[in-house]
């Protein structure tokens, strides 16, 4: 069935856990909401900051299916987190990244719809959960729910971040370089390369892996040499340029390198695929081609658990004589 | 990770002031820190000080910013055609992206990769003094033969440290008491009852660069490396070797010791006789006499004895 989508003005579908009477902003992120990263919750947070009431998310229990919030007049508060799989494709959003807009009334305000990956603007969303709001509507009558899903991750904050009011530690707003483009994002010191590209920035295309810097995942080029991104501080990359597997094509030509991963089957699964890339993009710069066991050698940082490694060896020596 | 301070700083002098602890390319501190078993309260980025050059020294030798990236010393020319067993040794180990991050400095502060170091649920000496040590009657394969003490059998993963103490490198440092120097031999620490403590750099010192004393050009050099898999792994036995200026066979091991282990008994007994496959066999016995394994890694006993001998064969 072609699902069809909620459109703003239409009135929402019903669904379980919203409450009559207040505003609802309602977040769809199928795949990567996972509680259990601090890097998400801090956004989370951060992202509920931003909003006009002041609401402060304290932690979230993934089993019960709450999220608390506490709101500095009334205390905690504790909203239920929406577990509906069917809801997507009630909104006729499913696969795509999605965050509506609900007034007291049912009827969707506000709406940004995208594949995923795609950031609507928090400033935006903001403003339309000002004028869903009544005049003289309390605190505590906002909802946030989140589908499986975190609003942080749907929405990134891309302005005014310096003046997000400052709780961690040594938390600050730095500019990094990515793909010749400078963006501002506020990190903790703890924050890795790795872990600003994904969570903060949405580019989703480099990986996580082990986090440890043993499986290659999450290569990226810094200053143009390939290193293991999970591994750099954020802070350490300021003023330095970042080169992303987003960052090599030319519009929607495809980097050669790209081409010969499709064209020798350089992959399975695709998760290590990122990573081989753009470490394969290094090496053919380093000049390490010169037989497939120089491949393998100068490649031996990029794991693949599927074993595609004849088809990559195969792509690299391709792509070494374009 | 526990939150840290982050700070960066222009130079030594800066960093000296900051104290705190340095941070160059990460790649192990990092790492510790993810896994909680090291925990910092400032990190002192130390990676845009001036200490990234390679500078031939007045009467011959090289001197190695501390910063140098591990994959731009093994590339350099000077490096490869006069210390030739320094570039194999870096290039066996890590990946190019870890030899992209991590610096010379860096590489010799790395830390034991032993399991029971790693996993904060079990006890370690090294990492919380008075604990016990796990991999004593645990599981032990990739531990020490020499050295060790009943306290800690963990071994110094470096390769690129090993071939610096055939090299007899000087480890040149700053630091809140003035500048100072160490060589190699002295620089890291055999466990005795002090496995928390890894090397001899004092508490707020900076290594600032490494001296390699002059050495004949073309000189023969190997680095082998044995390990569980072709690449990307650590090394279970490594060996070093050259043949100095003077004919004289210098030897020095890695993954059998707390610190990287130069085979003077074996050098002692070569001095002056044949090139040969018995003496060189000899030799290696003289070195392993007093070698002591554990359940599940005496076997490196007699591997590393075959590796000093294909060493010495290689060279000769």
């Amino acid at each position: 069935m072609e699902q069809v989508e909620i459109r703003v003005g239409e009135r929402a579908p019903s669904f379980e856990g919203r409450i009559e009477g207040q505003t609802t902003v309602l977040a769809f992120f199928p795949d990567e909401w996972d509680p259990s990263r601090p890097a998400q919750v801090s956004a989370y947070r951060e992202a509920l900051r931003s909003l006009p009431f002041g609401a402060q998310l304290l932690g979230v229990t993934h089993d019960e299916q709450w999220l608390e919030l506490d709101t500095a007049e009334e205390g905690p508060i504790r909203f239920p987190l929406v577990q509906n799989q069917n809801l997507a494709s009630t909104f006729g959003v499913a696969g795509k990244q999605a965050v509506f807009v609900i007034d007291p009334e049912g009827v969707v305000r506000w709406s940004h719809v995208g594949p995923l990956g795609t950031t609507p603007s928090l400033d935006e969303l903001t403003a339309s959960v000002q004028r869903a709001q009544k005049p003289g509507v309390s605190r505590r009558t906002l909802l946030v729910t989140a589908a499986a899903a975190s609003l942080a991750l749907a929405c990134v904050p891309r302005r005014s971040f310096a003046d997000v009011p400052q709780t961690t530690k040594g938390e600050r707003s730095i500019t990094l370089n990515v793909n010749g483009k400078d963006i501002k994002v506020a990190v903790d010191p703890r924050t890795t390369v790795l872990d600003a590209l994904r969570e903060r920035m949405g580019l989703t295309g480099t990986k996580k892996g082990c986090d440890h810097g043993q499986c290659g995942a999450c290569t990226v080029h810094l200053d143009g040499r390939r290193v293991n991104s999970c591994l750099v501080l954020a802070m350490q990359a300021e003023g330095q340029k970042i080169t992303t597997i987003e960052g090599i094509a030319h519009g929607d030509q495809l980097h050669p390198v790209q081409t010969a991963f499709i064209e020798h089957d350089g992959f399975q699964c695709g998760y290590c695929t990122p990573g081989q890339i753009m470490s394969a993009v290094a090496l053919i710069k380093e000049g390490h081609t010169g037989s497939d066991d120089e491949i393998r050698e100068w490649m031996s940082g990029n794991i693949c658990r599927c074993g595609a490694y004849p088809g990559i060896v195969a792509a690299v020596k391709e792509a070494a004589k374009k | 990770m526990n939150s840290f301070e982050y700070k960066r700083a222009t130079s030594v002098a800066e960093a000296l002031k900051e104290g705190g602890t340095f941070l160059a390319g990460g790649t192990n501190l990092i790492d510790l820190m993810k896994y909680d078993v090291e925990s910092h309260d400032k990190l002192v980025d130390v990676t845009r000080l001036p200490l990234s050059k390679i500078g031939e020294m007045p009467g011959g030798g090289l001197s190695i910013g501390a910063l140098v990236r591990n994959s731009d010393l093994a590339a350099d020319a000077r490096i490869v055609q006069h210390y030739g067993v320094l570039s194999k040794a870096i290039l066996q180990g890590a990946s190019p992206q870890l030899r992209n991050l991590a610096t010379t400095g860096g590489n010799l502060l790395q830390r034991t990769r032993c399991y029971y170091f790693y996993d904060t649920a079990l006890p370690c000496n090294k990492r919380e003094p008075g604990s016990g040590c796990g991999a004593i009657g645990g599981f032990n394969r990739i531990h020490a033969i020499l050295g060790q003490s009943d306290q800690c059998i963990a071994v110094h993963p470096s390769d690129m440290a090993v071939a610096m103490r055939v090299l007899d490198a000087v480890i040149m440092i700053d630091g809140p008491k003035g500048k100072r120097s160490l060589h190699i031999a002295d620089f890291h620490r055999l466990p005795g009852t002090t496995p928390n403590i890894d090397t001899n750099l004092g508490k707020g010192e900076l290594i600032t660069s490494v001296a390699l004393p002059h050495i004949a050009t073309h000189t023969k050099s190997t680095y082998i490396k044995v390990r569980d898999r072709q690449s990307y792994a650590f090394g279970l036995v490594t060996c070093a070797a050259i043949v100095d200026q003077a004919g004289k066979f210098r030897l020095a091991l890695g993954g059998v010791a707390h610190k990287p282990w130069r085979a003077t008994k074996a050098e002692d007994f070569l001095l002056g006789k044949p090139k040969m496959a018995e003496n060189f066999r000899a030799a290696a016995e003289l070195e392993l006499k007093e070698a002591h394994g554990y359940e599940h890694n005496s076997f490196k006993i007699e591997l590393a004895k075959r590796v000093i001998v294909r060493a010495l064969t290689e060279i000769s």
